[in-house]
Order: structure tokens, then sequence, then C-alpha cells
């Protein structure tokens, strides 16, 4: 606590810092408040004003913005930049402007579609110039690639508090751009606590600010079955009451909004193990009433359902990837009950062997719907020879399996329960930075095949009342990791402290409830201060 | 007056209950079940109907102030909280019957009728409101729900109550009102319906402080008691004296005026009147960081220098400033808590009290009275921390509304004495007081001990936490045993505040701001 309170306590010591010019590079990064930090970053020493009526030109664009997706994230940047104060001093081209008014940002997309596509280009360039030339640039491959130079440009953008207008400090801006993994993960889970769909918003707003990309939906568990699924229509009856439940268009409008942002949404049916839910609907999926789980390895309307799920999902989920779960599978229930117990012996199977029955024919389903499939670990230490060879291993157990998964080719996701699940609330956030991916791992070849990684925000003890503030600020220390170049990354996370304490506040100002710093996650702050401080 | 700063999650608890709620809760039955409307309205009959509300619901307004813009942004920002399941009209299964057998909705529109074109917003304003919710009949053809209201601010209650009457059905994917049709009639119990937020002990971002306004007006709160200053920061911007700023924890932690009418302005269009704050002489040693002459010395520092003319210079500055941005016909001048030893301690200081021939009361009696005539002479009405009355009440200005904090029968002595006063006892109603279960709040009654109806009507009503005491009769209220007449309502309520993106934590956590114990329903934690 007084360590970091004596750090940054006040404005003072940062503005010495300015001041003072002569410091290493690695301070210079850090004065700057952007998270997380760009690739390539160069800026002066001069300032720019945002005009008041700051425009969008998109003159040279091969991007001809159908659904107005790009117009949209321009107006929400300017938004979340205004929002924190009035802006009521004026400053426009026929007035106080003069030659340091920015009179508007000038986009240029090179790609004309607006389909977001897992492991496209995301990269983008940004230029703001220090005088002369009204408007800055921001240059990108694909509208996605835009949208995360809007975030950053937000993030230059302070309220100049004596002229109460908008402003650009230290001019020009050179930032080159671009992610380290394809994958940002960030899941949330709705069956241990029902997620209302203005919660689930402002968490992917808030992602956005993070630059995360995949929102994984934990939908279904054991507690209770919220989604509609219109081939079979008792299913949602699993749901904890007749209104904690998504509709199929609710869904549909959860992945419209995420897309429109650059998140894909993966959605997950966790079998067989995790759907005690499923049978309240449909009481055949248990082996039995007093044995519910796993779901009924011997029945085909078992595979039925699946089959039936996945085709509905299909239709709305377009991500490319379906996750099937696959962890935590007690067979007990399919030994002792005798109608299993009996198929198991006609089929000489074990009870493990019945496991990766119902995984692969799982993953057979999911592949004819067209999806690719992740599995959560235990599949791979199990039968990882027999997985589909395009299976996606999600660790969660321990960190070695990204080792073992990568050497045998597969690819992988990172989300070692020990520094990356949100919901152990005494994991402090520079534990959440120091998570390295490539740990283990120097063979190129086998990086590549690292997705990415992800940070679980699991649903026990998570609902509408403490979502936000147990995801920040500390899931946004596992996306700088995930996003700024290795090179570039603190070695000691307390060197960053300045940087995400500032970030913190950002959230904040953007109506995010994002908690202290200090401590481990959800705090409550300890004592009255500077949010800065704390 | 608050230790903690009472955060947003703070605030929408309503405390934990020490009896254990095993899981099933209503749910399954809302049809059958009492009205989930909190607060409990005045009055109100209900019959054994089910009427769909079409998402396309139109507004009609009458009346001389029908057509005030607070009107139909309130008609825009309703619509967005009762129709916010992704409306698929196509696949609505109800749309689709009702459109072979063409047969439309039974509520396609919304009359509102308010009666007077002012839209002054003060205490006592009247907030009554009646509303109707009937299917169509021979009367008229359009099937209606109808507002009607004196005031503008009593329409918005009774939209308010409009929404709590409206629920998806996930069978038909339509908005649908049960056990119609509805006939309320509708008004506050008390005319102040307070919560107190702190922006000093932490700085609360703008548009944090709007999301506590808009979650008050669920719950047909009314003033927001806005305690800008403390020891800790200053950070509101005051242009007469530039420098009292320079006490905010950093230059990005600041309030501009424009922020704060931009706020009260905010509050106003959902009916919320904003009462401003400045503590003195106790609470207020961020003044000197910007004028040191304000502190008795460098080295001891609070409370403000009575001395010096200097000091009430400032006030008056700050006032003057403060008048601009807000309208209320208070001004809350605290009082609290004044350790007065710095006076006594100080060279200067204690000349002048000596000269004077004043003990340290004297002075904190002198520096009170003095401030409470800046703020008369500004038009304002003071209001002051119970101390103020507990100490010198008798010379209080008999204009002083005074708020209770500490002892639980202030209330009962100052409107004896004829003062108005605003209950807040911390025992109850302190929301940091993390540990205070929500049927204790509930309980809570501000006119307990006072019999006298004139001096009832002095209890102009109570502060923070105080959901359904504050508007709804004392006979409502307390019938009954509360775990089955208002803990049912109250899950429902905390559930509908979720719904519309308020983080209201579990009501029956033993320990407020806690989160879930474990995976549940939202309607059984």
């Amino acid at each position: 606590m007084r360590g970091i309170a004596t750090k940054i306590s006040g404005v003072a010591p940062l503005f010495l810092l300015f001041i003072a010019g002569a410091v290493s590079a690695f301070e210079d990064i850090e004065k700057l408040r952007i998270w997380p930090l760009p690739a390539e970053v160069s800026h002066g020493g001069r300032r720019m004003y945002l005009s008041e009526d700051f425009k969008l030109v998109t003159e040279g664009s091969k991007y001809e913005d159908p659904s107005g997706i790009l117009k949209e994230g321009f107006d929400r940047m300017l938004a979340v930049v205004r929002l924190s104060h009035v802006v009521s001093g004026h400053r426009n081209s026929s007035s106080s402007g003069g030659s340091a008014l920015l009179e508007g940002l000038h986009v240029i997309i090179s790609s004309s579609t607006d389909e977001l596509e897992y492991g496209a280009d995301e990269s983008y360039k940004l230029v703001v110039p220090s005088r002369e030339k009204p408007y800055a640039q921001l240059e990108a491959k694909s509208v996605y690639g835009a949208l995360h130079g809007l975030q950053t440009f937000s993030q230059l953008c302070h309220f100049n508090m004596k002229k109460k207008v908008i402003e650009i400090l230290m001019t020009p801006w050179n930032i080159t751009d671009q992610p380290r993994f394809s994958y940002r993960g960030l899941l949330i889970d709705t069956s241990r606590h029902y997620l209302p769909l203005p919660v689930m918003k402002n968490v992917i707003d808030s992602m956005t600010y993070t630059k995360l990309n995949v929102l994984h939906w934990h939908i279904v568990d054991t507690q209770s079955f919220p989604l509609e699924i219109p081939s079979y229509p008792k299913l949602w009856n699993g749901a904890y009451s007749p209104t904690q439940r998504y509709t199929f268009e609710d869904a549909a409008e959860i992945v419209n909004y995420a897309g429109r942002r650059g998140i894909h949404v993966l959605a997950e049916i966790d079998v067989p193990g995790h759907a005690l839910s499923w049978g309240k609907g449909y009481p055949s999926l248990w082996p039995s009433k007093n044995c519910q789980e796993p779901l009924d390895v011997s029945s085909d309307f078992t595979f039925k359902v699946i089959d039936g799920i996945l085709s509905d999902f299909s239709k709305i989920f377009k991500f490319k990837f379906i996750h099937l779960g696959g962890d935590e599978v007690n067979t007990t229930c399919w030994s002792t009950t005798p109608r299993i117990s009996k198929w198991l012996k006609k089929h000489r199977k074990t009870e493990a062997e019945a496991y990766e029955y119902f995984v692969l024919r799982a993953q057979k389903i999911a592949s004819s719907h067209g999806y690719e499939i992740i599995n959560w670990e235990e599949t791979f230490n199990n039968f990882g020879n027999k997985l589909n060879p395009k299976t996606v291993v999600h660790n969660w157990l321990g960190t070695g399996v990204v080792g073992r998964v990568t050497a045998a080719g597969l690819r992988c996701i990172m989300s070692n329960q020990d520094k990356w699940y949100l919901d152990h609330i005494d994991t402090p956030w520079q534990m959440f930075y120091a998570n390295e991916p490539f740990e283990m791992i120097k063979d190129e070849k086998r990086q590549s095949l690292v997705l990415g990684g992800e940070v679980c925000m699991w649903g026990e003890h998570i609902d509408a009342s403490d979502i936000q503030q147990t995801i920040w600020p500390r899931a946004a220390a596992a996306a700088e990791r995930l996003w700024t170049p290795y090179t570039k990354l603190a070695e000691n996370p307390d060197k960053v402290t300045t940087r995400l304490a500032n970030f913190r506040c950002l959230l904040n100002e953007r109506g995010v409830a994002a908690a202290p710093l200090v401590g481990g996650g959800r705090v409550a702050p300890f004592e009255p201060g500077s949010c800065l401080a704390q | 007056m608050a230790l903690n700063p009472p955060l947003l999650h703070t605030l929408l608890i309503l405390l934990s209950l020490s009896t254990t709620i095993t899981s099933s809760l209503p749910s399954q039955s809302l049809q059958d079940s009492p009205p989930y409307l909190w607060p409990l309205p005045a009055k109100f009959s209900s019959g054994d109907e089910t009427l769909s509300v079409d998402p396309s619901l139109s507004l009609t307004v009458a009346g001389n102030g029908g057509g005030s813009p607070i009107v139909r942004a309130a008609f825009d920002r309703y619509m967005g909280m009762i129709f916010k399941h992704a409306y698929n009209r196509a696949s609505s299964l109800l749309t689709r019957i009702r459109f072979l057998s063409m047969v439309e909705y039974d509520i396609t529109s919304l009359k509102i009728i308010v009666h007077s074109d002012s839209e002054e917003l003060q205490l006592g304003v009247d907030e009554s409101y009646t509303l109707m919710v009937s299917k169509n009949n021979e009367l008229s053809i359009v099937g209606a729900a109808t507002i009607e209201a004196n005031t503008v601010y009593g329409a918005l209650r009774g939209l308010e109550t409009f929404s709590q009457l409206c629920a998806f059905d996930y069978l038909t994917k339509s908005v649908q009102i049960y056990k119609a049709p509805w006939f309320i009639q509708d008004k506050p119990r008390f005319q102040y319906r307070g919560l107190l937020i702190d922006t000093s002990r932490h700085f609360l971002p703008v548009d944090v402080i709007k999301q506590i306004i808009e979650s008050m007006s669920f719950a047909k709160l009314n003033v927001l008691h806005w305690h800008i200053v403390d020891e800790q920061s200053f950070p509101f911007e005051t242009p007469t004296y530039p420098n009292l700023w320079k006490g905010a924890y950093s230059r990005w932690e600041r309030y501009t005026v424009e922020d704060a009418s931009e706020i009260v302005r905010f509050a106003k269009m959902r009916g919320i009147n904003v009462m401003a704050e400045l503590d003195v002489p106790g609470h207020a040693e961020s003044w000197g960081t910007g004028y040191p002459d304000l502190w008795p010395s460098p080295s001891c520092r609070e409370p403000l220098d009575v001395t010096k003319n200097f000091t009430f210079d400032v006030i008056s500055g700050i006032l003057a400033d403060m008048r601009k941005i807000f309208p209320f016909e208070f001004f809350h001048l605290g009082g609290d808590e004044v350790n007065t030893d710095c006076w006594k301690n100080t060279t200067h200081v204690k000349e002048w009290l000596q000269g004077r021939n004043f003990t340290s009361k004297d002075a904190y009696k002198y520096f009170v009275l003095r401030s409470q005539q800046i703020a008369i002479s500004k038009n304002w009405t003071p209001v002051n921390w119970e101390e103020t009355f507990s100490s010198f009440g008798k010379d209080l200005d008999p204009r002083t509304v005074v708020q209770n904090w500490l002892v639980s029968d202030i209330c009962q002595k100052a409107v004896a004495k004829g003062f108005r006063c605003i209950f807040s006892n911390q025992g109850y109603w302190y929301l940091d007081h993390l540990d205070v279960p929500w049927d204790q709040v509930y309980n809570t009654e501000p006119l307990n001990g006072i019999h006298d109806p004139s001096q009832q009507k002095l209890v102009i009503g109570g502060e923070v936490c105080m959901w359904e005491r504050m508007w709804s009769t004392r006979e409502a209220v307390s019938k009954g045993n509360i775990t089955l007449t208002a803990l049912p309502r109250l899950h429902y309520f905390r559930c509908l505040l979720n719904n519309r993106g308020v983080p209201a934590a579990p009501v029956d956590n033993w320990y407020a701001r806690r989160p879930p114990s474990g995976p549940g329903s939202c309607y059984a934690q």
C-alpha cells in the first residue's frame, strides 16, 4: 500500500519526469498513458486540441463501411473521450484553434470486407501531427485493426481542466501496432449466476478498452441452462427461473454486439461432465434420477441433443471455434447405473474409454457443423493422440501442458489457474502480468502453436453486482501480456504500476467498476486517497 | 457524516439478512404472487388478466405539461429498459399468432397527462400520480395505459411504476403486464428521500455519479446529497477562488463548474434534487492547499481559521458560485465533528478568542451562525448536522433543517423545538456500515417517538439507503412479517436493478458488499 502511494501520490513526481527529459527509454515508455503498450511508439513535445466538431473522413479508403461498424466505433470513441467532463471550451476552425487544431481523423482501410475473421490482420498505424496538418491519420488493413487504433487514439486524448477542451499532449505521435497473439480471451460463466444482457454488454465494451478479442461464453453448466435451444425447447427449463434466460435472439444480439466491436464469441457446452442442468428439461439425458451427471453415454438421444444444440449454434455463433469442455468428468454414475454399465460391457469399454468415446463423438458432431474444436486439457492428458488433430487444447490445470501439447503438434490456449483465474481473488495483478505463454517453449515452430491465452471469470461467486471489479484491472494486466511485443514487456511488473493505475482510473472514468490495484482482486479501497495511488 | 465513501455497489445493497433463505424462491409464479413493486404504492388494485405490450408502444400526451421534454426523454429511457431483450418480431410466437388473426397488442399506447406546465423542481413538489392499465373496452378502441399527474415529476414516478409492471415473457417473447387491470394511486410519504455521496474521500467520476442518480430514480429517491469537499480533497472548481481545487487529489480528479451543472441537469431530468454540502468549519482542511491562510497555522490546519474575514469571504465566494449551479432550496453547511484544539493552540486565534471573551465553543457557534447568514443571504435554507442543534440549538436560525446522524432521538428533540429534521441514524442508515442487515434498515422508522401530527410534519424525510419506507405509507410497510411481505419484493427489485445494469449486491448476504455465497438464482440470494 504505502510503497505505491509514495511512488505516485500526487501529480508532481509525474511532471518532474516530463521536465527532466534525461530518463531511460523504459521510464520514457512508462510515462505514456497507454494500455496495452503499442508495438512501436514515438512522440514529440507539442500539444494539439480536438475540434468541437471532430470529424471522421475516409477518403482513399477501400472499405465502404456498409453496416456502419467504423462510424459507430468512431462515435463511441468520441463519446468516451467526452464522457469524463463537459467540453465547454470552444475550439473550431473558424475561431481559436489555429495551427494546433485537430479537425478530424482520416481513416484509411485497405480491405473492403467487414467479415470478422479469426487470425486476420489487426494491425494499425496512427499518426497524430504536431502542427499545420489538421487531420490525424489512421491506417489499417481491416476495419477491426482500425477499431484498435481508435482505442489507442482515445487514450491519447485528455481533458484540459483550464481550457475545458480535449487535448493531445506530446505530439507528434507515430504509433505502429499489432497484437502479439491472435487469441486474447476472457471467459464469463452464465450458469453459476445469470448475467443480464446489459451486464454482458458492459463487459464486452470494457474488453475493447484493453484490445481483448475473444469472449468465451461458458453458457451452461451443472447449475443452470439459461439459453433457448429451438431444436430442444425444454432445455431452458433448466434455467434458475423463467426470467433468468437468454432467448435465441438475445444470444444473436450478443454475438452481433461483440462482433461490431471486433470481438469473437466462443460458445461452450461442457460435455459430458458439466451438464446436469440439461436433464431438467429432458430427464433421459441423466444416467438416472438420482445419478445425474455425466450425460448418458449409452443413449443416442444424448448425441442427438448435442447435434441439435450445435446445429442451432451454427446459425448464430459464427466464430470458427466451438468449445466442447470435457473437463472434470467423474464417470461413477456410468458404472453404477445398470443400463449404462451393461452398455459398457457390451461395447467392451472401461469408464475411461467411454469418456474418450463421448468426447470424440461430440467432436465429430461439431466438425460436421463446420466448427474447429477447443477442449479443456483433460481430454489431451487422457487421450491426446486420439483427438482431432485440429483440436485446440485449452490449458487450465498447470503450466506444463502447453509444452506437451505443442510438442504433440496441437494448438493451445493458456489459462493456467494459478495465474489467470480471476475467481482466485488472492492472485494479484502482478501475477497476471508476469504469466508468460512462452516460458517453457523456446522453439519457434512450437511457439506458433500457442494461439494465445485467456483469463477466466468463473461464476460461483460472481453476479451482476461484482463481476466488473473482479475482472478489472487484473484482466488488463494479462491483456498487455497478450498484446504487447515480448521485448516491450516489463520483467518486473512493479515497473508498470503507474501506467496500470492510470488505466484503472480511466476505466472508472468510463463508468467501469475496476477495483484498486493494491491487494488482490475485488478489493475495496483501503482508505481515502487518489485513484492514481490506489 | 460518512467515514468511508459509499461506492456504487454499497448503495444498492440492501444489506444482509440473518435468517437463512433457502433456494427456490418466487420465480415460478409471477402471476400468482404479490405485486413486485418497489417501493409499494400507497393504494392499488389489480385483477387477473394478462396483457401484452406493443414493442412500438406510442406516447400520447395531454395537459399543460404533457409536452415537456422531461416527459419525452423519460419515456424514451423507459422504453429502452422495458424492451431490453433482443426483439425479433418475426420469430415471436405471439406476433405470428396476432398477425394471422389480425389482433393487435393489448397495450399499444401510453397516455401521460400532466396538468401543470411548471418544470420547477423543489422540495415538496407534487410527486403524486395515478396509473391505470386496462384492456381496450367499449369506451376506448385502443388499449392503453394512462398516467395522470399534476407535475412532470409525478409523471416520472408513474413511469417508473409502469416499467416495474412490465415483465418480459420468455414463452411468447413479448412484454406482458400480469394481474391487469391495474389501478394505482400513489404519492410519497416523505418529501425528502435522500442519498449521500462523498467525493472528497474518493473522487467519483461524472459517469459514476450519473449511474447512481439513474439508479436512485428506480427506487423513487429524490435528493442527492453531494458531500463535495472534506479534509482529504477539494475536487470542485470555484471561479471566485480558483486555487481551491488545488486541493484535489490530482489534476484529473476534479469537477468543473460545467460538470456540476451537467450533474444537476441530469438529476433534474429524473426528478432528483441535488443538495450541495460544504462541511464547515471542521471538515475543511483541503481548502488550505490553495489558500493556506484558511488554516489556523501550517502545522494545525483544522478547523478553518475563525478569526479572519477572509475565511468568510471564501465561504461567501463559494456559495455565490454554487448558487449559479445548484437551484435546490437547501444548502448543507455541515458543522459536525468540530475539534477546536487548533483554535486554542494557535496564538493569533487564542488571542482573538480572549479579545472577544469567547470559549472555543462560542467560536464554533459564531462560525456556524455566521455561515448560516451567508447561506440565507444567497436565498438558501441552511441544513446542518445535529451537533449544531445539540450544542446551541436555541441560537440556530429558525429556518434551519437539522440532519440527524449520531443520536436516535435527535429528530424528536428538534421537531419539539420547531425545527425541521432529516433522519439518518448511523446505526441503521449508514451504508458504509456494512454489517447492518437489510431488515434493520427497513424497519427503522423516522417517526418513532413523535406522536404530535404537527411535529411529525417537521420530519421531512430521511437519507441514505431507505428505499421503501420513505415512499410507502406506514401501514403498508409494517403490515405482517416482512420476510413474507417485503423480502420477495426486495429480491425481485434487486434483480430488476441487475437487469438494468446496476450492480446491486445480494440481499441476503450476512455482510454487505460481499460476493454471492455460491451458485444460485438472483431471486434467492
